[in-house]
């Protein structure tokens, strides 16, 4: 899931402050945190107090789209919508945002989460972790299902690089070290010898701007 | 919410059956006792009583009256019965809810009541007649008697109860089972014949056939001690003077003839390891004794020779200085000129076969001898058969040749057979076989099918779960030194106790069996989920916060709801992304226009507060002062931050959330979830700037005070918010 945090409350409210009229559009494509038409009507009802604090009266209009980086999705979602819309809050990631902001090039489109990377949820423990950068070059097969390149501080590729301490990164002890759990797991598996291999250095020509489906 | 007084029978029981199976889920107590009692209802009721025993009074008869029609011996099982305590999935958390002394208490407020409570209609259907008063005959007759039967009650002694006549008045006082057992005479208008005995050329079956009964109910229980043998040979020296069967003691000690101080400065022996070889060594002591027991069985009662008696039988004897040998028979009594000496005693290496059967082993060239001036036998009873015989019940091989399920004589019609007679077991399993009858007797006499839609499997639903267990309370014995009487020394619970002690309970079976909420008028109806398909977008959060497991993820995309599992905490409606979830009576729509209107007729300062409904019971009428208004919610669990945002649009100027706290939370989670909920939304506000505008407390009803308090507070903060506003 693409992983993000709402902005705080003042800042949106900043950015719409100009505009009377807003849809906020929701996003249903990943669904933790939840960012659906629950988070967007809790969003208006937030900035329609907050407004009023500021001597604001907004007039909010709540919507959701199945997923806001899908253009066509997204425009057949929030076309039926848009009447009289001075400017759209979204409550997607980056591509969400900038998914309507091409379909709709006349109207402000306004980021109401900061997106922060890929991720996966833990319930349990209620945190979201990093686990893709989008490199370009996946190499998970030979590192035992565990991405160096994401997890290891300094995103090393070929083992560890010595400063790990009781299994902890030097830079943060409270991450683990990439490279230990790798070789844990390969070891399990009794594939250690995949780390003889030497990996040259990453190609970063390879993180793709453009592909065809 | 705006409550509706229920119809009566909305508050009644349902069957909840698994498609698939066809099973009745339970919760386990409710299947492990033998007739079938609401456990979890009783419990939930129980834990919500008023404190104040003058308001709990009425509601505590109105459960006793609703028990009673199930269970009219209900005050009898409170002091003796505790079978659902076996299977009590608290058990191994930190002990089983004492259900026994819950229903004990129930009795002790019911019992006086009971001499006012009014009779059955009289009955005017056929005569139907049960041969032996005790507690399956007396089950039987009250429950024809209901339907509509006259009812005759044939008893060969002097007075109704059958084997609950030889349980010690310290454990049940003779008054309970006296005002019981009279009044359910009185009540169910049941005859009863005294003296009478069947059989022997007294009265037979024909009989009571030509004296217009037309069917009868046998229920003459075990009658005859069984006598001591070793290895299948009587044991030699049983006519000794001293020698004396243990149960026909504790007749006698109930019947007043014997003298208090019987056995002073005697050195008594019980031979017997079940709770009524402990009645016999109890009372024993209690007239003077010096008592030991010995037994077949050893000491670990988890192993397959493990003594049978109840922990708190062995454990009350032991403070009663009474000593046990375990893994010790009886070869041979040997006397002293005609008198009772001693016993010889070969250690016992097993006591039932790899078959389970009763077969025990000793160890000849181990021999301990025991001394003493009594010797007790207690090792078991036996029926007498000889009117059966009589009667031709008997099959070739000696056995009671009946149906098992619908208890009738495969050798005579209309001729039902049940209770201990049957098989030896607890006043409970014997009260079960008079319901098993009387639902014969019922089918039999207006030609129904007797069998069809009566063998019925039970499942227990998943354990519900607890992040803290609590203790379980100590049962409160009289010290030693003033025990050693017959006067009961266990203390029963007060009503505050009664009221912990049932908030314990988990709940563990569906809410359409049990029905307390609907009963108590909380709710006018368990509340169903309601899912919209099309706007669920399977992200899962109601499957992973349920806390009943009554959500399934269904692949490849949705979710299922089992409503047989579902409490109607609505939980997973507060936690859903797509709103696609409603909870009935407790709508989006409903709530937000109590919002509305509530809003609308509160003074200023405006306080709304979202209470969980089992926080305060009964019900305040939802009014604290002008400026407050109340809304109940099903559990804290529903608390929306939809409803909180939205009651601040509508003017009101401060929220406060009350839940229970979290170890008194029913749903397990409810109140944790509510207090991150809160935490969460106090946190978006004060970046708009509404701080201090939302409140979240935990309130117990150990402490009615507490929310007055808390609401006191509360509105202070608020109203100096307000007077800070109006002064910008």
């Amino acid at each position: 899931m693409i992983v993000t945090a709402p902005k705080p409350l003042d800042e949106i409210l900043d950015s719409i402050c100009p505009y009377r009229k807003v849809l906020i559009a929701g996003c249903d494509g990943c669904t933790q945190p939840p960012r659906g038409i629950r988070e967007a009507k809790t969003l208006s009802q937030l900035l329609e107090l907050g407004g009023k604090l500021r001597g604001k009266d907004f007039q909010f209009k709540v919507t959701t789209v199945v997923k806001q980086c899908d253009s066509f999705l997204t425009a057949s979602a929030l076309k039926p919508q848009m009447d009289g819309a001075e400017a759209v809050l979204s409550l997607a990631c980056g591509a969400g945002v900038q998914t309507i902001a091409e379909l709709f090039p006349d109207l402000p489109v306004l980021p109401a989460q900061n997106t922060h990377f890929i991720g996966v949820e833990d319930r349990e423990g209620g945190i979201l972790e990093e686990r893709c950068t989008a490199c370009g070059d996946c190499l998970l097969a030979r590192t035992g299902g565990i991405c160096p390149v994401t997890r290891c501080a300094k995103g090393l590729l070929n083992g560890a690089c010595g400063g790990a301490r009781n299994g902890k990164c030097e830079m943060d002890p409270a991450r683990d070290c990439a490279w230990e759990l790798i070789f844990q797991r390969l070891e399990k598996q009794g594939k250690l010898d995949l780390l003889k291999e030497f990996r040259p250095p990453r190609n970063y020509q390879l993180m793709a701007w453009r592909l065809t489906p | 919410m705006n409550k509706m007084a229920p119809p009566k029978d909305r508050a009644q029981v349902e069957e909840v059956i698994d498609e698939a199976s066809g099973k009745v889920y339970l919760p386990p107590c409710q299947i492990a006792c033998p007739i079938g009692m609401d456990i979890q209802r009783t419990h939930g009721m129980i834990a919500l009583l008023p404190l104040d025993a003058q308001e709990a009074y009425d509601q505590i008869i109105r459960m006793g009256d609703e028990i009673y029609q199930k269970n009219p011996l209900f005050p009898i099982c409170g002091y003796i019965c505790g079978l659902c305590e076996a299977e009590c999935n608290y058990k191994d958390q930190t002990g089983t809810i004492r259900r026994r002394m819950l229903l004990r208490f129930l009795s002790d407020y019911y019992l006086p009541y009971l001499e006012t409570k009014p009779a059955l209609a009289s009955p005017t259907k056929e005569k139907v007649a049960m041969v032996g008063g005790g507690p399956a005959g007396l089950m039987c007759a009250y429950i024809l008697s209901k339907k509509g039967y006259r009812v005759t009650i044939i008893e060969r002694s002097s007075e109704l109860g059958g084997a609950l006549r030889y349980i010690p008045q310290y454990r049940l006082p003779t008054n309970i089972i006296d005002t019981t057992l009279n009044n359910l005479v009185r009540i169910a208008h049941i005859d009863v014949k005294y003296g009478i005995k069947m059989g022997d050329g007294e009265k037979t079956l024909d009989d009571l056939k030509n004296d217009g009964y037309r069917a009868v109910f046998i229920a003459t229980g075990t009658l005859i001690p069984r006598p001591l043998t070793i290895e299948r040979e009587p044991v030699v020296g049983v006519e000794l003077d001293g020698v004396v069967f243990g149960l026909n003691l504790l007749f006698d000690v109930n019947q007043g003839k014997v003298s208090p101080q019987l056995f002073q400065g005697r050195r008594v022996i019980v031979v017997g390891g079940g709770n009524v070889a402990f009645d016999v060594a109890r009372t024993a002591r209690r007239l003077g004794g010096d008592v030991s027991i010995v037994c077949l069985e050893c000491e670990e009662k988890a192993s397959k020779d493990g003594i049978p008696a109840d922990v708190e039988e062995i454990e009350g004897g032991s403070e009663e200085g009474i000593g046990i040998t375990y893994s010790r028979g009886v070869e041979e009594i040997i006397g002293e000129g005609g008198k009772f000496k001693k016993i010889k005693c070969p250690q016992c290496t097993s006591v039932f076969d790899e078959n389970g059967l009763f077969n025990p082993k000793f160890n000849y060239s181990d021999v301990v001898y025991l001394e003493g001036d009594v010797l007790l036998v207690t090792i078991g009873q036996a029926p007498e058969r000889t009117f059966y015989q009589q009667e031709g019940l008997l099959d070739e091989r000696g056995r009671l040749n009946i149906d098992q399920l619908t208890l009738m004589s495969n050798r005579k019609e209309g001729v039902f057979i049940g209770g201990d007679v049957r098989r030896v077991g607890f006043a409970a399993e014997a009260m079960r076989d008079g319901m098993i009858a009387a639902e014969s007797i019922d089918r039999y006499l207006k030609g129904k099918n007797l069998k069809s839609g009566r063998e019925k499997g039970h499942e227990s639903a998943p354990i519900p779960s607890r992040e803290n267990y609590k203790p379980q309370p100590e049962l409160v014995w009289a010290p030693v030194e003033e025990r050693l009487n017959f006067e009961p020394f266990e203390k029963g619970f007060s009503l505050e106790q009664a009221v912990e002690e049932a908030k314990r309970c988990l709940y563990c079976g569906p809410c359409r069996s049990c029905k307390a909420c609907v009963a108590l008028e909380l709710q006018p109806e368990i509340p169903e989920i309601e899912l919209d398909k099309d706007l669920c977008i399977s992200c899962g959060n109601c499957a992973f916060y349920c806390p009943y497991q009554a959500v399934k993820l269904d692949s490849p995309g949705g979710v299922s709801f089992d409503l047989a599992y579902c409490k109607g905490c609505g939980l997973c409606v507060a936690k859903c992304p797509a709103m696609a979830l409603e909870l009935e009576n407790w709508e989006r729509e409903r709530i937000s226009d109590l919002i509305s209107q509530l809003s609308s007729e509160v003074q200023s300062p405006k306080i709304l507060v979202f209470r969980c409904q089992w926080t305060v019971c009964p019900p305040r009428d939802g009014e604290f002062a002008p400026n407050i208004r109340t809304i109940d919610l099903p559990c804290a669990a529903r608390v929306d931050n939809l409803h909180i945002l939205e009651a601040f649009q509508k003017g009101v100027d401060g929220v406060l959330v009350a839940a229970c706290p979290e170890e008194d939370c029913h749903r397990g989670s409810g109140s944790r979830e509510a207090q991150r909920l809160v935490a969460k939304l106090k946190e978006r506000l004060d970046q708009i700037g509404f701080e201090d505008r939302l409140h979240f407390c935990s309130v117990s009803r150990r402490d009615p005070e507490q929310l007055d308090k808390e609401l006191r507070q509360f509105r202070q903060r608020i109203e100096a918010v307000v007077s800070q506003r109006e002064g910008k």
